[in-house]
């Protein structure tokens, strides 16, 4: 799967390639404008990753020739500005999801693969690993085929969890993915530990094996 | 006061100051004339009188002169005096049963010979009259004078200053974010001609420096949200590296926390550098009690892990004309301060009555310095979640919107109360 970055600061671009190209993605790099432009003119992405900012113009505007060309290719706008205006003209022109700097590498990953998914099975999808089933429509999780019961936090935090395998998952990431920007309203990690061990039983109780690991407590890692 | 009180306030007392002085000094100027021309008359019959009396005298004695005229009375004196006299007396009059004034002259004469006193007088009741009359038509005319003055002073002041007040409505309405060009009429004086054109080119700069600083504010998110992004996702890479001993996972989880609320820090300040340049102008009706009970839902994860029990006493609602970013603001900061701040099993309670909302929380047993609490990073909680901004965008919302916030510690629970006066 082929991923566009149009990022002109250098260092943030190269950490979004090495992350990603070990969720086996070819990523091809823009620094400005005009490379982006010519890039996604010349070929198809299965998501690009836009910077509104760039040095020689506006990412929006890619966006726009984009859709005009009629390409199918998803749109992850990434933008310092943080506002609300930016992220509404953005979704409007066609794109598919918003992110603000700074941002997780893995909640990244977690979007990028939504997006795919979405645009490659119009949504209708299921991810199988070994024993485990995640029933991406139903929002459903299986185990040998049989289905178990997990509330919508725990199904959220699998998805995420999968959906960044054999990859540590910072604690803060998980926090900002599960509560969003009211993170900070917790005292402490706890919260997280105590979905985390729900999970964990749910799943190992249905018979699945273990694939949920603590990291030294600086986070979690599915490993598969 | 008012521009056009001011002048005619002026003009006023100059008027009032001029009547109280015109007016006495009017009527004794006239009764002067008055007594001089009377008494004048009187010294002209006495010097007519004279040798008719002693003309007559040649024929009768004194006592037998009687004149037509009561005015006139002639009598024998034992002593002589060089000089006249005149004086002016009351005399009751018999016939309108009140005193009358009267101018008497007193003059000793020698008829034939013989000392003898003459007395002239003259009744002052008409010239009185005359006085009075001429004064109040004085008055009438001075009054006259000065109301007419008034109301043409007042009028061509109205409309020498209407431009003056065309531009202060136009600049009461004016606001720099919205960048709409003054529209300031052409006006027949110069000085307000001067006057619009240096308002439109101080407009013009402010819109221009409120430019400016919105452009740096957007440039400094940039600026500070790129390396951020930068340090976080170099760290996430760092944390996947191989192998990993406890000892760095200590140490990046640490960079990771300080990185995160740097982030958050950063967010923060952006937003509150956003209030304070007012860039949430756009108002529209917001129902107070669907925005609390949005957070209280949003927040309910976090109340649930500390055990918080919230008592929403909310019965009526109140709709607030205001910014609905700005409202979310306070009531995400006022409700997620009581969470933060509480204890595991407390308590909070939001009221609403009168334009009042009260929100108040168990947690510290000792007051917070409410001199303090409003301002920038003046925390006192220890919770490095806490960054010491959220009170600060409180305040500076409600200064915006004119609300009033104030802090109280009452019966051991922190009470925060907004008023809405709308």
């Amino acid at each position: 799967m082929k991923i566009l970055i149009v990022e002109d600061e250098k260092e943030l671009s190269k950490s979004m390639v090495t992350y990603l190209q070990r969720e086996n993605y070819t990523c091809d790099v823009a620094y400005n404008f005009n490379d982006g432009r010519s890039k996604m003119e010349s070929f198809d992405y299965d998501c690009i990753l836009l910077d509104i900012s760039l040095p020689d113009g506006n990412g929006l505007q890619i966006l726009k020739e984009l859709k005009g060309d009629d390409k199918l290719d998803g749109v992850i706008i990434i933008s310092a500005k943080n506002s609300l205006d930016d992220k509404i003209a953005g979704l409007n022109l066609g794109a598919d999801d918003y992110m603000a700097k700074p941002f997780h590498l893995s909640e990244l990953s977690a979007r990028i693969a939504a997006v795919i998914r979405r645009k490659r099975f119009q949504g209708s999808n299921v991810l199988v690993f070994n024993e485990l089933t995640i029933d991406l429509l139903a929002k459903t999780v299986s185990v040998s085929n049989k289905p178990v019961d997990v509330t919508r936090k725990e199904y959220d935090l699998l998805l995420y969890l999968v959906s960044n395998k054999n990859r540590v998952i910072s604690k803060n990431a998980i926090a900002e993915n599960i509560s969003g920007d009211n993170a900070d309203l917790y005292d402490n990690f706890d919260f997280i530990y105590a979905h985390m061990k729900n999970l964990k039983k749910k799943l190992t109780a249905a018979g699945c094996e273990d694939y949920i690991k603590s990291i030294y407590g600086m986070g979690y890692k599915f490993t598969i | 006061m008012k521009l056009l009180q001011k002048t005619i306030r002026s003009y006023f007392v100059y008027s009032v100051i001029i009547l109280l002085v015109a007016i006495p000094v009017f009527y004794f100027v006239i009764q002067g004339i008055v007594r001089e021309d009377v008494d004048e008359n009187l010294m002209n019959t006495k010097e007519i009188l004279k040798p008719k009396i002693a003309n007559a005298l040649l024929h009768n004695n004194i006592s037998q002169l009687n004149f037509l005229d009561h005015d006139i009375t002639v009598s024998v004196s034992t002593a002589l005096k060089e000089f006249d006299t005149l004086t002016t007396i009351e005399i009751f009059d018999t016939v309108a049963r009140e005193l009358v004034p009267y101018r008497v002259l007193t003059s000793y004469v020698i008829i034939n010979g013989k000392p003898c006193i003459l007395e002239v007088k003259t009744s002052l009741v008409d010239n009185e009259d005359l006085i009075q009359s001429i004064v109040k038509v004085q008055v009438i005319l001075l009054l006259l004078l000065i109301v007419g003055l008034f109301i043409i002073n007042r009028n061509l002041s109205k409309k020498i200053w209407m431009p003056f007040y065309t531009t202060l409505n136009t600049l009461k309405n004016y606001k720099v974010e919205k960048h709409e060009p003054l529209a300031l009429s052409k006006s027949a004086i110069t000085e307000f001609n001067d006057l619009n054109t240096s308002l439109q080119e101080l407009t013009e700069r402010t819109y221009q420096s409120y430019i400016s600083q919105k452009e740096f504010t957007e440039n400094a998110s940039h600026e500070m949200q790129t390396p951020l992004a930068v340090f976080h996702s170099k760290l996430e890479l760092l944390m996947q590296t191989m192998p990993l001993s406890q000892e760095q996972a200590e140490l990046m989880s640490g960079l990771a926390d300080a990185g995160q609320r740097m982030a958050r820090l950063n967010k923060s300040l952006l937003l509150l550098t956003k209030i304070e340049n007012s860039q949430f102008a756009d108002k529209e009706n917001i129902s107070l009690n669907a925005c609390i009970e949005k957070f209280i839902l949003l927040y309910q994860p976090q109340i649930n892990e500390k055990q918080i029990t919230v008592e929403n006493k909310i019965t009526t609602d109140e709709i607030l004309n205001a910014n609905t970013a700005l409202i979310e603001v306070l009531i995400s900061n006022l409700l997620g301060n009581a969470i933060r701040h509480n204890y595991v099993g407390g308590r909070i309670n939001i009221q609403l009555h009168l334009d009042e909302l009260v929100i108040e929380n168990t947690g510290r047993q000792t007051p917070l310095d409410e001199t303090k609490i409003f301002e920038r990073f003046q925390k006192e909680s220890i919770d490095s979640n806490s960054i010491g901004l959220g009170l600060e965008m409180v305040n500076k919302v409600c200064s915006i919107n004119q609300y009033e916030v104030a802090y109280q510690f009452i019966n051991n629970l922190h009470s925060f109360t907004v008023r809405f006066n709308s």
